[in-house]
């Protein structure tokens, strides 16, 4: 915890933030220099006596270059943001890295069911593990995710792991994403889906492998004990 | 009850103005429930007893509600304002049931819902004449498939276990909840 922000604890939290800190550092900047040059002419241009009111018409280049060249200049500000912008994107959304592990997270009206793969790693066998409102996760390892919605658009956002993507029924969303930091952490939903949406809340855990174990070893035998139950979907 | 009417507010969205249920939203008739019914489930949704499991799309969504009334206080109001609500007597929507067949299997379920249906606080047996012939059908095959009463502390669900499970199948359900019907 940086006291700035909430915990980044994911893989990419950190780039997130610094490209959201870059652009706020730009922006500052920008902002600083115009409010100072403003009032600096405010200053400047002050009534005095025997000094005659003009309107400046803008056309001169001496005048012009106030213009053109912080035009120029935020110019290749915009290309910085969308290149840093990009590579952020393209890690997070378009790149699926080989996962350890894949979790299938189902939104509804207003729960969320995380169907977490058992000791064999895999999802949609006999040993898989299913939760509803608390996502069990090994701190290290990288997961895909199989988002779906079983009724309206949700938002499944996990604040910690710098992570917002939308539900949409009738779609399977991949992504992914490595936890770094062991705690929990928030999930929500990030999206206006009824009466219920603010009372959807859920959590993410995320444990050490020997944790991580111990729940999946204590889930698996509840699951043993109740009955059999069908697939989550 | 002026608590309990303004608490009910929230519940209306789904059960209606009058607790008249709505079968699109999944939400049955409650008016004129008993209210020690209607406070004994508000408890087990909000401690996770019931509506918990992940096929019961419609627990799942009755289950935060329950999270927003803050103590046993804004329950106990709830259910009272509920139960103080006139009885409805939803219409059938199940034609496929016999009656006459669902007599005979309604001898088990008189043991504790009564034979006229209106329910018995001392086996903690809910009415089932004042709810929807869907509802208590949904109920049955989520008692049966043990999605209602997976938790261990739904003393009551683990009671129904059984007797859902000796109603062989569907339509054995349906021709019991014919029955009920006709003691409205």
């Amino acid at each position: 915890m940086t006291g700035r922000y909430p915990t980044a604890a994911s893989s990419y939290a950190g780039d997130i933030d610094g490209l959201i800190l870059f652009i706020a550092a730009l922006v500052f900047f920008w902002g600083i220099l115009v409010e100072v040059v403003f009032f600096g002419f405010i200053f400047k241009f002050r009534e005095k006596k025997g000094r005659k009111a003009e309107y400046v018409t803008g056309e001169e280049k001496r005048q012009k270059r106030w213009i053109t060249i912080p035009h120029a200049l935020v110019f290749v500000c915009d290309i910085l943001i969308i290149v840093a912008a990009v590579r952020v994107w393209v890690d997070v959304k378009q790149t699926l890295p080989t996962p350890d592990a894949t979790v299938r997270v189902i939104s509804q009206q207003w729960a969320w069911t995380f169907v977490h793969p058992g000791p064999d790693g895999a999802l949609d066998t006999a040993d898989d593990i299913t939760t509803v409102d608390e996502l069990h996760l090994e701190v290290g390892k990288t997961y895909h995710y199989e988002l779906e919605s079983k009724d309206v658009v949700h938002s499944l956002s996990i604040p910690a792991f710098r992570l917002k993507q939308d539900a949409v029924p009738g779609r399977t969303i991949r992504g992914w994403f490595r936890p770094i930091r062991e705690g929990t952490y928030d999930l929500q939903c990030a999206e206006i889906c009824g009466i219920g949406h603010g009372l959807m809340p859920a959590i993410v855990k995320v444990e050490s492998a020997a944790q991580h174990a111990r729940w999946m070893d204590e889930a698996g035998r509840s699951a043993l004990a109740a009955a059999p139950r069908p697939r989550a979907r | 009850m002026a608590r309990g009417e303004e608490l009910y507010r929230l519940c209306s969205q789904c059960h209606g103005a009058t607790g008249e249920g709505n079968e699109a939203l999944q939400a049955p008739a409650i008016a004129g429930q008993h209210a020690w019914y209607v406070a004994a489930q508000l408890r087990k949704f909000k401690d996770g007893v019931r509506g918990k499991h992940p096929d019961d799309a419609a627990g799942l969504r009755m289950r935060p509600m329950a999270l927003s009334l803050k103590d046993d206080a804004d329950i106990a109001a709830v259910a009272e304002y509920v139960a103080s609500l006139p009885a409805q007597a939803p219409s059938r929507t199940l034609p496929s049931g016999n009656a006459e067949n669902g007599k005979t299997l309604y001898t088990a379920c008189a043991t504790c819902h009564g034979p006229d249906g209106a329910g018995n606080a001392e086996m903690k047996a809910p009415a089932l004449v004042r709810t929807n012939d869907w509802y208590l059908l949904s109920q049955l095959q989520k008692f049966k498939a043990r999605v209602r009463g997976a938790s261990p502390d739904d003393a009551e669900a683990a009671l129904m276990l059984p007797w859902a499970l000796s109603l062989a199948d569907e339509q054995a359900m349906k021709d019991v909840l014919a029955y009920v019907q006709t003691l409205r």
